[in-house]
Order: C-alpha cells, then sequence, then structure tokens
C-alpha cells in the first residue's frame, strides 16, 4: 500500500473529492441508477414519483447486474445526460 | 459504491443508497478506493418488504437524498 | 540505557564473529559479570549461546555507532569504559579480566565491517530518521489505486503526471537544503497558507526536481509571495502572464541549467521542473487552480512551467549584476511573463539598425497602441548580441539608444488614431510617452549560437498597478 505525503495545505480530506455539488436541483437531470438488486425498482419508483412531483426531470437507468460496476458506456451516458445521479439499492 | 466514485470522478455528483446491513462494506470500499462518495442507509432488510413498507422507506429518506446531492449553504 | 557488564556484538556473517562463539559461550560459563549479546543479521546466532538479542535495526549498532564486528565492550552505569574490535585474545582477556580466554583460538584475527558502515543501510536510516521529522499528512491510497491515477484524483496534478511524494522521495529532497523542514518560507496566495520548506520539498519532488535543485524553488517561492510581485494578483488575472524565473550565478552551471539551445523550451530536468514547482506550490499549498482563483482567458503553456538560467559568459553583464548583484551571487529573477514571441531580424549588421529592429517590435507588445502599462523582457541571443560586441556597445549603451526609440508621439497612440478605438485617453495627443516606464524593460542573454533571432516576453500590469520584477538571492 503506497502512503505518499499531502502537497496542499490540508485545508481539504486527503481522500478523493466529490464531485461540486448543484445549489438547487431546479432545472437538473436526476438520473437514478437501479443497481438490478430485487425490490430496489420500488424504492426508486417512489423517489422518482416524490422528485416529478417537486418538478425535477428524471431518467432511469439499470445496471445489467448488481454484482459488477457499471459498464462504462452506460457510465459515460448518465455522466453526460445527468446533472446529479442516485444508486440503489444495495442490500 | 464503484459507480459513485466513478461518476463523481467523472464530475457527476451522486448518492449510494443501502441498506443499513452494508455500513462497514461500505466504508471498507471506500476506504480501498480513496474516495469519500455520499451513502445513505436505509434500515435493513430490504428484499421481503412490501410495497408500502418499501415506499415508506423511501419516503423516510427523500431528504436526506436532496442534500446529499446538493451543496451545502457553505459551499454555494 | 545499554546494560552493564559486557557487551558483544556478532553477526553471523563474519567468520571472526563465528570463530569467537566459542569464547562468548565461555564468557557465560565462566565470567562473573552480565553479558548482552546482540546480532546485527540473525538473532539465532550464535548457536553456541543460544542465540543473541535482535538488531538488526541496528539501533543498538548505531548508538554504539560500532565500525567492526565483533566489538566487545564494557559498560559501567550505563556508560561505555573499555572497548575492543575484531578478536585479540590479550585485548580479550585484560578487558575482561579472565585470563586464559580462548586458548584454542589464534591470538589474533581482524574483524568485519558493521553492518550500520554498509551505505544503503545507513541511507535507509537516516531517510527512516528523516521521516520522523515530516509533519505533512500522510495520505494512504487505496488497495484498488493506481498512484498515479491518485495524484490526479486529488487534483494535485497540473495536467501532467507526477512523481508520487513518498516520505523517503521527500527526505532525499530536503536533503537539497539546509534549512529546516518545518520553517516557513512564505505565505501563499490565494488562500494565504504558511508554507513550509518540507510543503516546498514535496511539491518538488512531484515536479520532478532533484534534491540540488531545491534552493532555487525556495527561492522563487520567496520572491514570488513579496507584496511587489504580487503573485495573487498575477494568478487572479484574466491576462495571459505567470512567474517567468531567471537563474544567474554559479549555481546555474552546478545543477546543469540550459541557458544555450531550446532554453525556453523542453529538454532540460531543472529548467522544467524548477518552473513546474513554483506552479504546483501555488497550485496545493496556495490553493489557486485554474478555473477557480485563475480567471486567465487563454492562459499559455509557460504556465505549467518557465525557467531558465542566462547565458552569462558574455560581452554584456548579465541581469543580475545590472540589478545590482555581484556576478558569483546565485538570483532568480521572477517577471510576470506572458508568451514567448520570436523577432526576426538577419540582415541587420549595424547596432543602429538592429535596435530600430528591436524596438519596432518591443512596441507592438500588449499592443502598438497602449505604453507604460505593461513590462516586458527582451531576450537576446548570441547572433544578435554579435552585433553589439563588435561595435562596441556596452548594455547601457544599447538600453540608451532603445529607449529614445521607444519614446512614441501621443498623436499615434490616442483613442481612435489610425482608425482604432484603442489607445490612450485624447488629451495625451500632444505628449511624448515611452513604451516602457523606467525599469518596465529586462533584458537577458540566452540561446544557442546560430539563429539571426531575438524575443519579447510580454509582461503583466506593471509596478504597483501589477507586479514588480523580483531578483531575490538563492540561500543554501
Amino acid at each position: 500500500m503506497t502512503t505518499l505525503l499531502d502537497p496542499t495545505s490540508e485545508q481539504a480530506p486527503g481522500t478523493r473529492e466529490r464531485a461540486r455539488r448543484p445549489a438547487s436541483l431546479d432545472g437538473l437531470t436526476i438520473g437514478l441508477l437501479d443497481i438490478s438488486k430485487a425490490r430496489g425498482d420500488v424504492f426508486l419508483d417512489r423517489i422518482a414519483e416524490r422528485l416529478v412531483a417537486r418538478g425535477h426531470t428524471v431518467a432511469r437507468f439499470a445496471k445489467p447486474t448488481f454484482t459488477k460496476p457499471a459498464p462504462i458506456d452506460l457510465r459515460h451516458e448518465i455522466s453526460t445526460t445527468c446533472d446529479v445521479v442516485i444508486e440503489a439499492l444495495a442490500d | 459504491m464503484h459507480d459513485i466514485v466513478n461518476l463523481e470522478a467523472a464530475g457527476t455528483p451522486g448518492v449510494f443508497l443501502a441498506s443499513t446491513e452494508f455500513v462497514d462494506a461500505a466504508a471498507a470500499q471506500s476506504r480501498a478506493l480513496g474516495a469519500d462518495p455520499a451513502a445513505l442507509f436505509v434500515p435493513h432488510p430490504i428484499q421481503d418488504r412490501s410495497d408500502d413498507e418499501l415506499r415508506d422507506l423511501a419516503d423516510a429518506a427523500f431528504d436526506a437524498i436532496v442534500v446529499a446531492i446538493t451543496a451545502r449553504a457553505d459551499e454555494r | 540505557m545499554l546494560p552493564d557488564g559486557l557487551i558483544a556484538v556478532v553477526k553471523r556473517d563474519c567468520p571472526t564473529c563465528a570463530l569467537v562463539a566459542p569464547v562468548l559461550a565461555e564468557l557465560r560459563t565462566r565470567g562473573t559479570e552480565p553479558l548482552t549479546v546482540y546480532s546485527q543479521d540473525d538473532p539465532t546466532f550464535p548457536e553456541a549461546i543460544g542465540g543473541a538479542i535482535d538488531d538488526r535495526d541496528l539501533d543498538v549498532s548505531f548508538t554504539l555507532d560500532l565500525d567492526t564486528v565483533p566489538t566487545l565492550l564494557r559498560i559501567v552505569d550505563g556508560v561505555e569504559v573499555a572497548r575492543t574490535v575484531g578478536w585479540s585474545r590479550d585485548r580479550w582477556a585484560e578487558l575482561t579480566g579472565l585470563e586464559p580466554l580462548g586458548a584454542d583460538l589464534p591470538p589474533h584475527r581482524p574483524g568485519c565491517g558493521s553492518r550500520t558502515q554498509d551505505p544503503a543501510v545507513a541511507a535507509a536510516r537516516a531517510t527512516r530518521e528523516g521521516e520522523q521529522h515530516l509533519r505533512a499528512r500522510r495520505v494512504t491510497l487505496g488497495a484498488e489505486e493506481d498512484d498515479a491515477e491518485a495524484m490526479y484524483d486529488r487534483g494535485w496534478s497540473d495536467g501532467l503526471p507526477l512523481v508520487p511524494p513518498t516520505a523517503a522521495r521527500v527526505v532525499r529532497m530536503l536533503t537539497g537544503t539546509t534549512r529546516r523542514p518545518d520553517d516557513v518560507v512564505a505565505v501563499i496566495p490565494p488562500d494565504l497558507v504558511e508554507c513550509t520548506v518540507e510543503k516546498i520539498a514535496i511539491n518538488a519532488v512531484m515536479a520532478g526536481c532533484r534534491p540540488e535543485y531545491l534552493p532555487v524553488v525556495i527561492a522563487a517561492v520567496e520572491a514570488a509571495c513579496t507584496d511587489a510581485f504580487n503573485m495573487h494578483g498575477l494568478l487572479a488575472t484574466t491576462w495571459f502572464s505567470g512567474p517567468v524565473i531567471v537563474v544567474n550565478g554559479p549555481i546555474t552551471r552546478a545543477i546543469g541549467m540550459n541557458s544555450g539551445i531550446n532554453a525556453l523550451g523542453p529538454g532540460n530536468r531543472a529548467n522544467a521542473t524548477i518552473g513546474r514547482a513554483l506552479q504546483l506550490v501555488i497550485r496545493n499549498v496556495g490553493g489557486g487552480r485554474p478555473g477557480e482563483v485563475d480567471r486567465a482567458t487563454l492562459g499559455q503553456p509557460g504556465k505549467f512551467t518557465c525557467c531558465f538560467a542566462e547565458h552569462e559568459d558574455a560581452y554584456w553583464e548579465p541581469m543580475h549584476v545590472e540589478r545590482g548583484y555581484r556576478a558569483d551571487t546565485n538570483t532568480v529573477t521572477l517577471f510576470a511573463g506572458e508568451g514567448v514571441r520570436g523577432i526576426a531580424d538577419q540582415l541587420s549588421r549595424t547596432p543602429e539598425s538592429l535596435t530600430r529592429s528591436l524596438a519596432v517590435c518591443l512596441r507592438a507588445t500588449t499592443h502598438p497602441k497602449l505604453p507604460i502599462a505593461f513590462d516586458a523582457m527582451l531576450i537576446i541571443t548570441p547572433d544578435h548580441l554579435r552585433v553589439y560586441e563588435e561595435a562596441g556597445w556596452s548594455k547601457a549603451r544599447f538600453r540608451e539608444e532603445l529607449d529614445a526609440l521607444l519614446q512614441i508621439d501621443g498623436a499615434e497612440l490616442i483613442r481612435g488614431a489610425g482608425g482604432i478605438a484603442e489607445g490612450v485617453p485624447t488629451s495625451l495627443a500632444d505628449t511624448t510617452l515611452p513604451k516602457f516606464r523606467d525599469g518596465g524593460l529586462l533584458i537577458a542573454h540566452a540561446g544557442g549560437g546560430a539563429g539571426l533571432f531575438s524575443a519579447v516576453i510580454g509582461g503583466w500590469a506593471s509596478g504597483k498597478m501589477g507586479s514588480e520584477p523580483i531578483t531575490h538571492e538563492v540561500g543554501t
């Protein structure tokens, strides 16, 4: 395992920084990524309902299998068509 | 977890939802990826829940999901 | 605290130590005082006494400052009072007070080198000790992370690959300076964070520097962070400019900097990495990142790195001498510069003609109708300097003649003149204005021996409005 010395002022966390978040979801496209585990779709259906009720745009995606990371093409599609993404539901 | 870390790396902020059974696994995975992705946990188990129970879990988590994918006031 | 009594330090990989193993057993059985045995390479050795205390990390051996094994010592109240190295029957008998001792052995046998004398071992230990003094946060990468990718992911890179800043590399980098790692060098904009020698060393490692470059990097950071140079404003401006570093003095030869062919281009490690290290310090310690505080409209490739040595063995005195330093003083001169622009003149054989050529090209920097507000650096190459040398024009004479040619009639500069809206206020129509303010034109000498070209690096808002060029001595 590699250990490096932090070259920064150490005011930010040492882990990868999260992507910059929008101030609000208004006018944004929200991706819902179903990991394809049983019953997760019911949960995501409800989240979608709530988001649409608030006037947001929702785009639905599903992984081929929950056992592997999403294929690169799917990731690319999500990152180019959505502003934020919600992934569910691991159990 | 990999998916959210990869999507965040591509600039798309995200949140990952799992059951409380995954708290430790998510922490270990975060360490392995050197990342700190947003994760929310709903009460375990999931797969034997009724539709109504699952919708209740979604409603209970909804506000926290919105918070996880939007900026805090001091980040705006 | 060393144990009282006798101490012996041995290693298996030493025939003399194997030879004295029976003597150590003899001391254990016959002696009246405790015998403590340490092994440098294998604690199961010597089998004759059931093994030794493990000193494979050499803590005891370094404490005793050994150069030979076996070494036999007598300790009283934690203090060494006697020592003998190798095997000598007489000396061992004298030190232990036991006689006869080792009767079956030859009278003398020289010892072997202590493992502490192995250069690789000594270097590794120095690194371990050095690491303990480093205060930077340790960032442990994930088991699945690639180190090159991990540094990009954390936002540490200028876009080019970085050398991973491991503690061992940073310790080696710090050997390039006499300054302590926790010395504060400067307050780095835009976040105004105190920057230590250690943080500069970390970024210098990432930039690809060798340890001997570190004093130059430190001097560049110090110069950049002066109020007069105004790194904060230079970072934040929408203009193209970034810090240009000119290095003078014997250190340029000592660390192998390039002042000749392609001096402003790629290929020389010192030129390339010193300039990059300064930019990485501003990015990582200061928090100055493109698109955030760095608002450059276009930027320019010199913002990755722009550093060169002046060619000092020349007819004109070098820049640092012109600016008041002794020729044998090492300095950095920082200039807020934009891109490098070529000036061709392959026909001028007289200094008068060549100076007019240079003047008309210098006038075009920033905009031909904008005087005074922006500085510039003129870089004269050997082929052009030869014209002045042959005519006997000193640098001062050249400056004087050039200044005269850069006095511009206000009527040519006012807004609307030439059908161009850009320009100075119309109230200045009846004045004469210099292209550069006093001290606003730096002159350097560099480049390969062939090519009747020189170059100009345009500046940024000059003096108190923007940035003042700074010459700063390089420390140790």
